[in-house]
């Protein structure tokens, strides 16, 4: 008897009970759209993170990590902004390296008339607007005439214009920071994103930055490579410039993106891991469920057992036929699943601005799984309808 | 063809165990058309089940076509009653969801017979007990006498030389009961042995033998003539 006949015959007795049959595939419908919906959101949640960290344009950032003996003889180490002009330049003859972004932020306070604020204050570079769009909402953005004259003009992030200015238009004004004036020619645009919240901030032309604050190193050095199969060697090349310059051993160092990249993976892949184990036990329900109604459908189908018995069925034919009937039932579940689970992660990931990562892997899997549920819950209705003695089934009522 | 030696048949009822078929000794030969009669409760479905391989005799041997049934096992048994033996039963025993033609086409499923050929054997079967008319329609649909027509084609579709029949006349007015044992009288007629169990003696009298069960045990001719005579 071929699989085909056997499938025939299975969709004709799950179409003879349709709304049961409908019922029963709920379970598996919704089983396996939520085991979907949460592979494919932990899978665009994780691309998501990933880019967020490793940051646009192959780039890399350096930090300064001083040794206990270097903490020991210099006590101000970590006070002190740690990247000197000339580093910048002597970065910025490693081949591997593009650009060298570099900023300096301060905390200190921004007044407008009676009000005042916290602000981070963050001196930039030329190269920082290459790398770094600073998208301005209102009036304009730098210019090279900015920072080569150290003009005292800065943007400000929406955050702040809020607080300083509410409804008034802030550009053309002058604020105070640290004391110094300082013309608003912009406003940033509002970030966006899930992860992005806004903070209370001014940008100034490193040269500007200097002339207020006194101090010509920077904080912050971003390198950025020629491609990203060169950023790890940009970056250790960097770390090892510098760490020569300064006479250190490994102060500075670069963050190994890759490694974070895993971790986060690791973590992201835990958590759905978790949540779709939930999910799993809801299947697992769904799965009972059709054992459930399988087991209901042998014992009302006894007589009809007994006959396809007598009529020469052997009991393998009996178990298979139930088996194909239960995994018909789960199959046709679990294609409805997956369609409800791409469609929600679509909408999802569309909300959230993520890829949508719905691969044929998740969905070939989502197919065999159910087809696997339907196999092992049909299991033991199935071994009860083979079981049967012919001549108990023929005369049961 | 049919062989049986020394038959008995116990079932265990709790911890009671009850002799139902009590050592039956019988022979029928190829193309015979055989009459079992008996009292209700005698033994004689009991005695069909073992014969249609439906159920294993306690003890006792039983060869079919010169083969000894009585060790094989479900799936030879399965397969013996699929191309050997075919079944009527007195509730006619049709599957409700199918139309005649697919009620007809069941056995040679089983028997691995391709879709097409199943569909012509079975329009065959059925014209040839009169209903190429009702061949879509469901059971339901169908009369008494047409149903046992149907379930008579399906008996003779995989062209078994032994058709087993309990009773199948027992739910059907006389005039229909006549009808159905033409039917059976010409497939014995083309050489296919039939045995049929009835209560009526307007049916034993198709068969060219009447075997008499009472308790679990054929009474011999000279028994049955004493019993006709008091
Ligand atoms: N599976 C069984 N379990 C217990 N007793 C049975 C079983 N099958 C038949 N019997 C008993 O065996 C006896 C003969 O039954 P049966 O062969 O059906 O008689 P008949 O067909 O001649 O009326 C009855 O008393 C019946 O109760
Ligand atoms: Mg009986």
């Amino acid at each position: 008897m071929s699989f085909m006949e056997n499938l025939s015959m299975s969709l004709s007795s799950l179409k003879a009970h349709k709304m049961r049959s409908i019922l029963t595939m709920l379970g598996i419908i919704i089983g396996v759209g939520a085991v979907i919906i949460v592979v494919a959101i932990g899978q665009g949640g994780e691309a998501m993170l990933k880019s967020q960290i490793t940051g646009p344009g192959n780039t890399i950032e350096m930090f300064y990590q001083p040794s206990d003996e270097e903490v020991r003889s210099n006590p101000n180490a970590f006070q002190q902004a740690p990247f000197k002009q000339e580093d910048i330049r002597a970065l910025e003859q490693i081949p591997e390296i593009k650009r060298v972004v570099a900023t300096s932020t301060k905390i200190s306070s921004a007044r407008f008339q009676k009000d005042t604020a916290d602000v981070s204050t963050t001196g930039i570079n030329q190269a920082y607007l290459q790398l770094n769009q600073l998208k301005v909402a209102k009036g304009r953005g730098f210019s090279s005439a900015d920072f080569l004259g150290g003009r005292r003009v800065g943007l400000i992030s929406n955050k702040l214009q809020e607080k300083l200015f509410k409804e008034e238009n802030p550009v053309g004004k002058v604020i105070m920071i640290a004391n110094q004036p300082i013309e608003i020619i912009g406003v940033l645009e509002k970030p966006t994103g899930l992860l992005a919240f806004g903070s209370m901030e001014v940008f100034l032309p490193f040269q500007t930055w200097r002339n207020i604050y006194g101090s010509s190193d920077f904080t912050q050095v971003t390198l950025q490579a020629s491609s990203a199969e060169q950023l790890q060697t940009a970056g250790k090349k960097a770390a090892r410039l510098l760490n020569n310059l300064h006479n250190t051993e490994k102060s500075y160092q670069v963050i190994n993106m890759e490694e974070i990249a895993q971790g986060v993976g690791q973590v992201t892949k835990i958590m759905t891991l978790i949540i779709g184990s939930i999910a799993g036990i809801s299947l697992f329900v769904g799965g009972i469920g059709v054992m459930n109604i399988m087991l209901v459908s042998v014992t009302e189908r006894t007589r009809e057992i007994g006959i396809r018995m007598a009529l020469g069925a052997t009991r393998g034919q009996v178990l298979t036929q139930f088996l194909i009937e239960s995994m018909t039932l789960t199959l046709i579940g679990g294609v409805l699943g997956i369609v409800l689970g791409w469609g929600t992660s679509t909408i999802v990931s569309f909300f959230a601005g993520w890829p949508s990562l719905v691969s044929w892997q998740v969905v070939l899997s989502g197919v065999l799984f159910s087809m696997v549920i339907g196999v092992l819950f049909g299991l033991l209705p199935a071994n009860k309808a083979a079981k049967l003695d012919p001549i108990d089934s023929l005369r049961y009522e | 063809m049919i062989q049986l030696d020394a038959i008995t048949k116990s079932f265990l009822l709790g911890k009671e165990s009850i002799h139902v078929l009590n050592g039956i000794s019988l022979q029928i030969e190829q193309g015979e058309f055989v009459a079992i009669m008996g009292p209700s409760g005698s033994g004689k479905s009991t005695l069909m089940n073992i014969i249609g391989c439906l159920d294993k005799p306690t003890e006792g041997e039983y060869y079919l076509g010169g083969e000894n049934v009585s060790h094989y096992n479900d799936k030879e048994l399965a397969r013996v009653r699929n191309q050997s033996i075919g079944f009527v039963f007195q509730q006619f025993h049709l599957l409700p969801r199918l139309t005649a033609l697919k009620n007809v086409e069941l056995p040679m499923i089983y028997a691995g017979i391709s879709k097409k050929e199943r569909q012509a054997r079975a329009e065959e079967a059925l014209m040839k007990v009169g209903l190429s008319d009702r061949m879509d329609h469901l059971p339901n649909a169908l009369s008494g006498g047409q149903k046992q027509r149907v379930a008579i084609a399906r008996s003779i579709v995989n062209k078994p030389k032994l058709i087993l029949a309990d009773e199948p006349t027992g739910a059907l007015d006389s005039k229909t009961s006549m009808d159905i044992m033409e039917q059976f009288r010409e497939l014995n007629g083309e050489g296919v042995t039939v045995i049929v169990v009835t209560h009526e003696s307007e049916v034993a009298e198709y068969a060219n033998r009447t075997i008499m069960v009472r308790d679990g045990v054929i009474q011999s001719p000279a028994a049955m003539d004493r019993g006709r005579l008091t």
